[in-house]
């Protein structure tokens, strides 16, 4: 099960590369970033399973004292909650920019801003 | 031309990444770090029964800082960066159906939140499943009734006091308890009850509440940005 | 004590709180941001003055766990430092954004405090996913800032840097994610521990990590994102950038590098490198002042990350280094960024825009110093250390590369500071000047001044500095303000003082020494003494003058190597402001200045491999080195050359010494090029017995041949008369250079006594010269013409200058040419040797022509009132010809001493002296007896010649007509213009300027290379963010190979 996530996960993220670094729409190539960000997720849960594991959650079920046996690691399941809100702080700010720069030049094609170079 | 020695550099990267993939054999057990906060005696000096919240709340708190402070500058930049402007915005008349579910949803949505976040140290969830799902009956009802004005006053003072509330009861950790964020600053409870965990819930519903502000400020930025076209 | 914990309570703490306070009430708001960080810093101060006084590291836990359970933070005396630095750096940053804060509202300073908290919890922090949270912290905030002053430009960069460092972000991500996979911790100090590398997964998580913090640096060629960042966002935002969050991220590498193994010292080591040389490349095409302190910026982090490379190498000085270098940088580019808001201007021509506040010029002036690495500024320290260390490692490819590189940076800094002291414009551009904006810059000034001083103390090698001087000419750049004789009379008296101190005990003990000394002491004095003929302030002028004779003066007095080049490169500063006050003088000033830097670098390299031969920096030791003999004393002679204006490294001269002020120029030429020859005089006592020397001496003996030949042919050619003085002084140090070369006893009293005279009579003919210019207004002699009438005190002085000049009986010129044909026979070197005598009677040629154009034949019309030059300019020149008359007359007063210290180094063939009748191998000479029959004949001749004159027909002005026509070039009607035109056309060849045009070759060369590899920033942000993949998939490419 975990195989075919990180193996998923890593597949999600090459997408969202070539997304980033192929497509020419602003909006895409943040989609690109989300799909990075989601592959990186699901190799971070991936991680996080242990072998017949249940949720790290204790109650009638999985009690105190056996919870070491019986739960997946809960600690890349905190991290992957972290990073999920800063992939959203990322993604609603780049959500701002291309908005702006629309407004500028009214084209989302990146390659019409270039006013920066050399 | 272009697209070649790009698809070059991610095969490239895929190689670089493949040791990764192939070197993983998931976990037989537990590792280290997860296996000692299951441990039952470190179980029970956070005592909170979802070990997930009580990594994010109290061993990862600092991280979890972070993460508030990350989406209190994203709607803070936002708020500077999209100013609004003034100027109408010819928006469709929506259906009634779309607008009497919305009523009816927003009520139930905005408990339901409060009850994820409330709960987030016994059950699935924490203040930013819960805050989401408040930020969600908010779109909803940005996109029923777009004309009606959103009180972003409110929504600011909302997120100031949660902030600081979080904030504050982390620096009571490090000046009464054992450290920064030590939830056992307030009593830990029974465990499993819904008063348990000490400070975790207390921060947690901050952080909901925190995280619900933000985000439905955000979306009203974004909402408002777009009436001057 | 406060527990550094509370940096984020602080920090998020107010942040939060802003919420509450009204929109308008925005004064109030940056108020409470500035106290807030205000005290933050405090806590950093407080916890930096504990540890420095000996408390011990602290660690803070959170949650009531301890690590690698819960997230750790560190407070020690690095974390301590370096948050001082972001909270200092915060708090004036903010002071200086105050009124673009104010404008974007309360959400901005929200940002803006979160931004500084981010940074310091960067540092503190020990764990690494928490590392990841607060960099994107950091992240986040950056890219508010940098829309902070909303235009076109900056919200693209703004998303370039995002889209950048969202890649960066995840791979960093991915690394730590696995790194915890292979590890079971987050901890640094745990997978530092776990040590992972070992795993084939385990080194691409640490690879992962490693290359994102990296590229966070900006390495060359990913950062073109930085670039645009630097160029587009508020300079008090860029300048936040380039000084906190490049230092935060440098410590972050220094903090993550203990999970590394040994491989990546060698990476990090050629990925800095790169950066440092190809951004330094690329700004000298840069025009505009952010991305031109971009380019700096990024290059100087390079620096620091190759440093960090070299920590094997550099061991427990690894720490000194890094901090100097990094302390210089922080301190000098925020400033310089600071700057760049107030000029506002963004092409770096309009510079000049300081000029109305003469103060902020100064602190560009410092701000530029201090990046390129001159005394007394930290960077100076640093940047010694890494060379001596590098050299006694045998890293010559990175010491050479290292300098190449500071050499690159130095083209376009002081072709920038050229522009901003220099730059014509009828009306200065406008300057945007805030009291909040003036405070941050100013304070950082002082503060890297004192910054130097502290650094210096850290120094054993430096503890004998005497500091008196630079403080002086600190208190005379405070009366800047007074009239210019007032601080000519100061300047005067201090260099008594300093004089009456530190001659007599040299005249006991080292006449060599003695000799340079009153050189540079006495003839500061009397070239001072010209400066009464000046009115008004002259500002700016005094501080650079006493700069450059302090740093001739610690010259004379150093005892080992850092000493010696601490007042090389002090004097180089201060004769470059000298030469750069002169008028058309913004490309000499650039010239000389590189040639001086170039040459620096070669004195440095030297005295690195001379540490490396002997481990000590001890200046006598030179006379030890046993291996490396060739290339140590090939690098010193190249360095001191550039100084002597050796042909080949001449072409900064003529321009810079015609175009100087009338006293500068005998500044700059009697005095300052014999700093030179104090070098090689130098070398040569120390290094000249061996075999290996003797042969470069050889080549530098036909080098001082030439130089000496094609100076003189090329002064015979110009029509400028101060441009024809300064050949004159290029060929006069070829024949002190052909003189030194030959390593023998005669050779070296020949050119201790050539450099006398010189010193005499370039003296007397450029402080003369500059007299009359200043009366007559142009440099041009076919402008001018019979002269004499009015300037009887001018033609007296440069008649005798020119006879002691030419070598004939009977002033001290004579005694030097019969030195040097009987060292010359004593050698052996005849072919060079009538190279030498041919020019010889080439300089009969420039100098009559100088006399004759100026102040022979037809007077001008225009000039038939002009006075005699002023009596400032007089009484130097009058003094110094008693001293001619006297070293004419008693040779023996200065050479016998001077003998009696070379038969030390250099006892075979020594003159032997019977009172005042010299003996040498091949004849005999009495300076005295030559004085008196010359003067006996003189005295008849002009006798005879005033009886004859008295028969002699005036012709008239206007005895000459031109057929009522007006000619086309006037100055063609002058009988001395172009009067050599035969010779020119025999020997024009010689002179033609090859030199010249390889020089600029080689800048076209490094122009275009610099123009074609830019190319790469294309502007497309897509493109950095390929790169941004690229660089990492190479960096595992080459670490796998």
């Amino acid at each position: 099960m975990e195989y075919i996530a990180l193996g998923t996960g890593m597949l999600v993220i090459l997408a969202g590369l070539w997304a980033i670094m192929t497509r020419k729409n602003l909006i895409r190539i943040i989609i690109g970033f989300s799909l990075f960000d989601t592959g990186i997720h699901l190799v971070l849960v991936a991680i996080s399973y242990v072998k017949g594991g249940t949720a790290p959650i204790l109650d009638s079920t999985v009690c105190i004292q056996d919870a070491a046996q019986r739960i997946v690691d809960p600690v890349p399941q905190a991290l992957v909650l972290t990073a999920i809100v800063i992939g959203l702080g990322v993604t609603a700010l780049m959500l701002a920019f291309a908005m702006k720069m629309h407004k500028e030049k009214g084209t989302l094609d990146i390659r019409s801003f270039k006013d920066l170079k050399w | 031309m272009k697209n070649i020695f790009t698809l070059m550099i991610l095969v490239a990267f895929g190689i670089m990444i493949y040791p990764l993939v192939n070197s993983f054999k998931g976990n037989d057990k537990l590792p280290e770090l997860g296996n000692y906060y299951a441990q039952p005696e470190n179980v029970t000096k956070v005592n909170s029964a979802n070990l997930v919240t009580a990594v994010v709340v109290t061993y990862r708190g600092l991280d979890t800082l972070g993460e508030v402070s990350i989406l209190f500058l994203t709607a803070a930049i936002i708020a500077f960066f999209l100013k609004k402007q003034t100027g109408k915005h010819e928006v469709r008349e929506n259906s009634e159906i779309f607008t009497t579910a919305a009523k009816v949803l927003f009520p139930l949505m905005i408990i339901l939140g409060v009850y994820i976040f409330m709960n987030g140290h016994l059950t699935p969830g924490g203040g930013f499943q819960g805050g989401a799902v408040i930020a969600s009956a908010v779109i909803l009802m940005l996109l029923a009734f777009p004309e009606v004005p959103v009180n972003q006053k409110l929504l600011s003072y909302m997120e100031s006091i949660s902030g600081i509330v979080f904030v504050g009861l982390a620096a009571l950790g490090a000046l009464i308890g054992f450290g920064y964020l030590d939830n056992a600053i307030l009593p830990l409870g029974t465990f499993g009850k819904f008063l348990s965990a000490g400070a975790v819930p207390i921060i947690y519903s901050f952080v909901g509440l925190k995280v619900g502000a933000e985000l439905s400020n955000i979306l009203v930025e974004f909402k408002s940005v777009q009436s001057n076209e | 004590m406060i527990s550094p914990i509370h940096i984020i309570t602080i920090g998020l703490g107010v942040a939060f709180a802003l919420g509450f306070v009204n929109k308008k009430a925005k004064n109030f708001s940056a108020t409470i941001m500035l106290v807030a960080i205000g005290l933050m810093g405090a806590i950093s101060v407080a916890w930096l003055t504990a540890l420095l006084q000996g408390a011990e590291t602290v660690q803070i836990f959170t949650a009531g766990f301890k690590p690698p359970y819960s997230i750790n933070l560190m407070m020690g005396i690095h974390e301590a430092f370096l948050t001082t630095l972001i909270n200092v750096a915060g708090l004036l940053g903010g002071l200086y954004l105050l009124q673009s804060l104010k404008n974007a509202g309360n959400h901005a300073i929200m940002v803006f405090l979160v931004f500084i908290m981010g940074l310091n919890v960067i540092i503190m922090t020990r764990d690494a996913f928490n590392l990841f949270v607060f960099m994107e912290v950091v992240s986040i905030a950056t890219a508010g800032l940098i829309i902070l002053t909303e235009t076109g430009k900056s919200i693209q960069a703004g998303f370039k840097y995002m889209l950048a460092t969202g890649i960066i972000a995840g791979i960093l991500l991915l690394g730590i994610i696995f790194a915890y996979y292979f590890s079971g911790t987050l901890n640094i100090d745990s997978l530092a521990e776990a040590n992972i590398t070992t795993l084939k997964g385990g080194s691409v998580a640490v690879l992962m990590i490693l290359v994102s913090i990296i590229l966070e640096l900006k390495p060359f060629p990913a950062n073109g994102w930085a670039l645009d960042v630097y160029e587009a966002s508020n300079p008090g935002i860029s300048a936040m950038l380039s000084a906190a969050s490049a230092t935060a991220l440098y410590f972050v590498l220094f903090k993550v590098l203990a999970i590394a193994n040994e491989n990546w010292y060698h990476i990090l080591t050629v990925a800095g490198m790169l950066t440092f040389i190809g951004s330094n490349l690329l700004g000298i095409k840069q025009n505009k002042a952010r991305r031109l302190l971009g380019y700096s910026s990024v290059g100087q982090m390079g620096l620091l990350m190759a440093i960090l490379g070299l920590k094997p190498i550099l061991g427990d000085k690894l720490e000194f280094i890094a901090a100097t270098i990094l302390v210089s940088h922080y301190l000098a580019k925020a400033g310089l960024f600071w700057l760049a808001g107030i000029v506002e201007n963004d092409n770096i021509k309009n510079w000049s825009a300081l000029r109305r506040k003469p103060i902020l010029l100064v602190l560009f002036g410092t701000f530029l110093f201090v990046l390129i690495g001159f005394p007394p500024f930290p960077s100076f320290y640093g940047k010694w250390e890494l060379i001596m260390q590098l050299s006694s490692n045998q890293h010559y490819y990175v010491l050479a590369l290292i300098l190449l590189g500071s050499f690159l940076e130095g083209i376009y800094l002081f072709r920038w500071l050229g522009y901003a002291i220099k730059m014509d414009f009828e009306t200065l551009p406008e300057l945007n000047i805030n009291w909040n904006k003036i405070i941050p810059p100013v304070l950082f000034g002082v503060l890297v001044y004192v910054a130097g001083y502290f650094t210096s103390a850290l120094v054993p090698e430096l503890s004998a500095l005497n500091y008196i001087p630079l403080l002086f000419i600190a208190g005379i750049y405070f009366i800047d303000s007074l009239p210019a004789y007032i601080k000519n009379t100061v300047a005067i008296i201090g260099m008594s003082i300093y004089g009456y101190q530190i001659l007599p005990p040299l005249y006991e003990n080292d006449m060599l020494r003695f000799i340079f000394a009153a050189i540079f002491i006495g003839g500061g004095i009397l070239t001072l003494t010209a400066g009464y003929a000046y009115k008004g302030k002259r500002s700016g002028f005094y501080p650079v003058a006493l700069l450059m004779y302090a740093g001739l003066a610690y010259i004379i007095q150093a005892t080992n190597t850092l000493e010696f080049f601490f007042g090389w490169e002090l004097m180089t500063a201060g004769s470059y402001f000298l030469i750069i006050r002169g008028k058309k003088s913004m490309p000499h000033g650039l010239s000389y200045m590189l040639f001086s830097i170039a040459g620096a670098y070669a004195i440095l390299a030297g005295f690195g491999l001379s540490f490396a031969g002997t481990g000590t920096y001890n200046l006598s030791s030179l006379a030890g080195i046993s291996s490396n003999i060739t290339i140590i004393f090939s690098l010193l002679a190249i360095g001191f050359m550039t100084k002597t204006a050796s042909l080949g490294l001449h072409i900064w001269l003529p321009g810079a010494h015609a175009e100087a002020e009338s006293d500068v120029s005998p500044m700059v030429s009697a005095i300052l090029l014999k700093a030179g020859v104090f070098g090689l005089l130098l070398l040569i006592i120390n290094m000249g017995h061996n075999t290996e020397t003797a042969q470069i001496g050889y080549i530098l003996g036909w080098l001082g041949a030439l130089t000496a030949l094609v100076g003189n042919l090329a002064a015979a050619f110009q029509e400028d008369a101060k441009r024809l003085l300064a050949y004159s002084s290029i060929a006069q140090l070829g024949y002190i250079l052909f003189a030194l070369a030959m390593m023998s006893h005669l050779g070296l009293l020949t050119a201790m006594y050539y450099s006398i005279n010189h010193f005499l009579y370039k003296a007397i003919l450029f402080l003369t010269i500059g007299a009359v210019v200043m009366r007559v207004g142009t440099h041009m002699m076919y402008k001018m013409g019979g002269l004499i009438k009015n300037m009887p005190l001018a033609f007296i002085a440069v008649l005798i200058g020119i006879i002691a000049l030419s070598g004939v009986p009977p002033l001290s010129g004579f005694g030097g040419k019969w030195l040097l044909y009987n060292a010359i026979l004593a050698k052996g070197w005849y072919l060079q040797g009538a190279m030498v005598l041919f020019s010889g009677i080439i300089a009969f040629l420039y100098l009559f022509k100088l006399i004759y154009s100026v102040f022979l034949g037809q007077m001008k019309d225009n000039l038939r009132h002009v006075k005699d030059i002023s009596i400032w300019f007089a009484i130097p020149v009058y003094i110094l010809i008693i001293g001619i008359m006297i070293i004419s007359a008693k040779p023996e007063w200065v050479l016998q001493p001077l003998g009696d210290m070379i038969s030390q180094w250099y006892p075979n063939a020594a003159l032997a002296w019977n009172g005042g009748l010299a003996t040498g191998p091949y004849g005999y000479w009495n300076g005295n007896g030559i004085m008196i029959t010359v003067g006996i004949m003189f005295v008849s001749l002009a006798t005879w010649l005033w009886m004859m004159s008295r028969k002699a027909v005036q012709v008239k002005q206007f005895n000459i007509v031109y057929s009522a026509e007006a000619p086309q070039r006037p100055e063609t009607t002058h009988i001395s213009y172009n009067i050599y035109a035969g010779y020119n056309k025999a020997l024009g060849w010689i002179v033609a300027p090859k030199i010249t045009a390889f020089w600029d070759t080689m800048t076209e060369w490094i122009h275009s290379l610099a123009q074609y590899v830019r190319q790469l920033y294309s502007g497309n942000g897509q493109l950095y963010a390929i790169y941004v993949l690229a660089y990492i998939v190479v960096v595992y490419f080459t670490m796998i190979f």
